[in-house]
């Protein structure tokens, strides 16, 4: 429609009492919470026979290696005795007490990653010439493996949990820091605009506005960045430290208990997905985005 | 009456990006309590004066005076409602009303502020609502509330109903103007659509654009209610009809004179006033 007609055109006579907009939502159908349940269970089928269907790998490998006469010491990583190892690990309490460590290391790395990249990402997002000043440094810096910073860590930190948190912390500082400005250049404008035009002061528009409005982001970040510094975690407790997950799969290498070695593993991909899923589901929770 | 008066003298804008004058020259008073419209074809400058009026943005070459104090920034006695409602869709309905007393420190009336904004724009039961399961006008007349709340002398509007169908338009034009003259405020409309000038303003000011200038000035001295089937609404609607083609160098096929209107002693002419 061009201009013209658009301005030529009668909006058609009111009746005497405008009609009021009624309410929009209505209340899911019954039919509807069905499908939903349907579908939810079909997912979890899916999850199952997934699951299975690697269990049966990893029992076929066991199997493959076992009849390997060379590979015969290695047996132990077949999913029997792994599970009978991780069972025994779980009552003893081992496994929570190599567990402890690891996810304090990780969750104060994490920490500070966002204590240091959200707020980095605001100014990034904010001031214009913060970004483009920083832009190329930080892309330089975050091509650089963490795991190279070992050395310098090392020497920089008079504990090994220093170090450790050290390079969990500068792995899983870039989604944080990259996802809060890429968010708030996405927030529309006009968000502050009205904010500016209503009084707000800058500490309303950064608690009462941005955070706000770049909560999923941060939060996407933060994911992101667990799952970094849940990768980065094992090789980063490889060395010096005599506690956590990633000292208990060197320590069982060297006494050769292979089991126990799978056992960890299975832990460490447990506990890695079950944060990255809490993550998930504190970010379905916080949101204020409508899926439809 | 609490309007605030409006003067605005020499106003010209240069955006940094921007190859010509967006505004030249434009000088405009505005009487407290009165509602004015700024027409004018796409581009001709129109949300960027409201914003200069509004202090939300500064012009290149002038000054704008509300009630006699020299503008320099946005004032919450001065609120702008655009296009899109843009509501906070992470708060309900309440929280985005109120959010003006928050910013300044006037938490302590929402209790009895919040309602009384929201009856005002029909919405009382839906205080709890997340804004983002209402309608588009639902969300407009929110926007409306939480432009309220503070009690501003002047309400800037940058097309805010053109997204509408034309019910929802309608209501809100005829509540808008309602509203405004209730609480005696200085309304500052802009459009390209001529029926809703005619609806809410007394003084529609037409615009043409390179460089962003006043070609005319049309009075819409209607009392009362104002119904698009009356005599009077088509009287004004033509004399503004005649200004917009003026300043556009078009013309609009089917509001070209009807006949109706020429048994009128053709008053249409005598309300357009030529600027420069
Ligand atoms: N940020 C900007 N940078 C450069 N030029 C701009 C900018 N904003 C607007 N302009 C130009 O200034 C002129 C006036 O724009 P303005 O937005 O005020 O028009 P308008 O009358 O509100 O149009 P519409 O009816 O489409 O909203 C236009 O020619 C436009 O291209
Ligand atoms: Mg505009």
């Amino acid at each position: 429609m061009t201009r013209s007609t658009q301005l030529a055109m009668e909006p058609p006579a009111p009746p005497a009492d405008a009609p009021e907009e009624e309410g929009v939502q209505a209340a899911p159908s019954a039919s509807g919470r069905n499908r939903h349940l349907a579908a939810m269970a079909e997912s979890f089928l899916y999850a199952l026979a997934g699951m299975a269907l690697l269990l049966v790998l990893w029992w076929l490998g066991g199997r493959l290696v076992e009849s390997n006469p060379r590979m015969f010491a290695f047996a132990d990583f077949a999913p029997g005795p792994t599970f009978a190892r991780l069972f025994e690990m779980l009552g003893s309490g081992e496994a929570a007490e190599m567990t402890a460590p690891s996810l304090y290391r990780v969750g104060f790395g994490l920490a500070w990653a966002v204590a240091v990249g959200v707020p980095m990402g605001i100014l990034i997002g904010w001031f214009g010439p913060v970004g483009k000043l920083t832009n190329i440094p930080f892309q330089f810096l975050r091509m650089i493996s963490p795991l190279s910073w070992m050395p310098i860590a090392v020497m920089a930190f008079t504990t090994w949990d220093g170090a450790i948190v050290f390079l969990i912390g500068i792995a899983a500082v870039w989604p944080v820091l990259f996802s809060t400005a890429a968010g708030l250049k996405r927030v529309d404008p006009s968000w502050f605009k009205v904010a500016r035009n209503l009084g707000a002061r800058p500490w309303h528009m950064l608690f009462t506005i941005i955070l706000p409005a770049i909560s999923q982001d941060i939060l996407t970040g933060v994911r992101l960045a667990l799952g970094v510094a849940w990768i980065v975690l094992v090789p980063a407790e490889y060395l010096g430290v005599t506690s956590g997950l990633g000292y208990s799969i060197n320590d069982a290498r060297d006494t050769l208990e292979y089991d126990r070695l799978a056992a960890t593993v299975v832990i460490i991909g447990i506990i890695g997905f079950g944060l990255d899923f809490l993550c998930q589901r504190a970010i379905a929770r916080l949101s204020w985005h409508r899926e439809d | 009456m609490k309007g605030a008066h409006i003067k605005a003298t020499g106003i010209s804008h240069t955006y940094r990006r921007g190859a010509t004058k967006a505004l030249d020259g434009i000088d405009l008073e505005i009487q407290p309590g009165e509602a004015i419209a700024l027409i004018g074809r796409s581009g001709c400058g129109k949300s960027t004066l409201l914003h200069i009026l509004s202090g939300l943005s500064q012009a290149s070459e002038g000054t704008v005076y509300v009630d006699g104090a020299l503008v320099t920034g946005p004032s919450p006695s001065r609120v702008m409602m655009f296009q899109a409602p843009s509501l906070y869709p992470w708060m309900t309905v309440e929280q985005n009303v109120a959010v003006g007393l928050k910013f300044n420190g006037r938490m302590r009336e929402a209790k009895t502020r919040v309602p009384e904004m929201l009856e005002l724009v029909e919405l009382g039961s839906y205080a709890k609502r997340n804004v983002q399961d209402l309608s588009g006008g639902q969300q407009q007349r929110v926007a409306l509330a939480r432009s309220l709340v503070l009690n501003p002398q002047i309400l800037f509007l940058d097309e805010p109903l053109s997204a509408l169908d034309a019910f929802t338009r309608h209501a809100l034009q005829r509540d808008i103007r309602r509203i405004a003259a209730e609480m005696g405020i200085t309304l500052v409309l802009v459009t390209h659509d001529i029926n809703e000038a005619v609806m809410m303003a007394d003084r529609a000011l037409v615009m043409k654009a390179n460089p962003g200038r006043f070609s005319a000035e049309v009075a819409i001295p209607i009392e009362g209610d104002r119904a698009p089937s009356s005599h009077e609404f088509a009287i004004a609607k033509a004399a503004l009809v005649e200004a917009y083609e003026g300043a556009a160098g078009l013309t609009m096929a089917e509001t070209a004179a009807p006949d109706r209107l020429t048994s009128a002693t053709d008053p249409a002419p005598a309300r357009v006033r030529a600027i420069k």
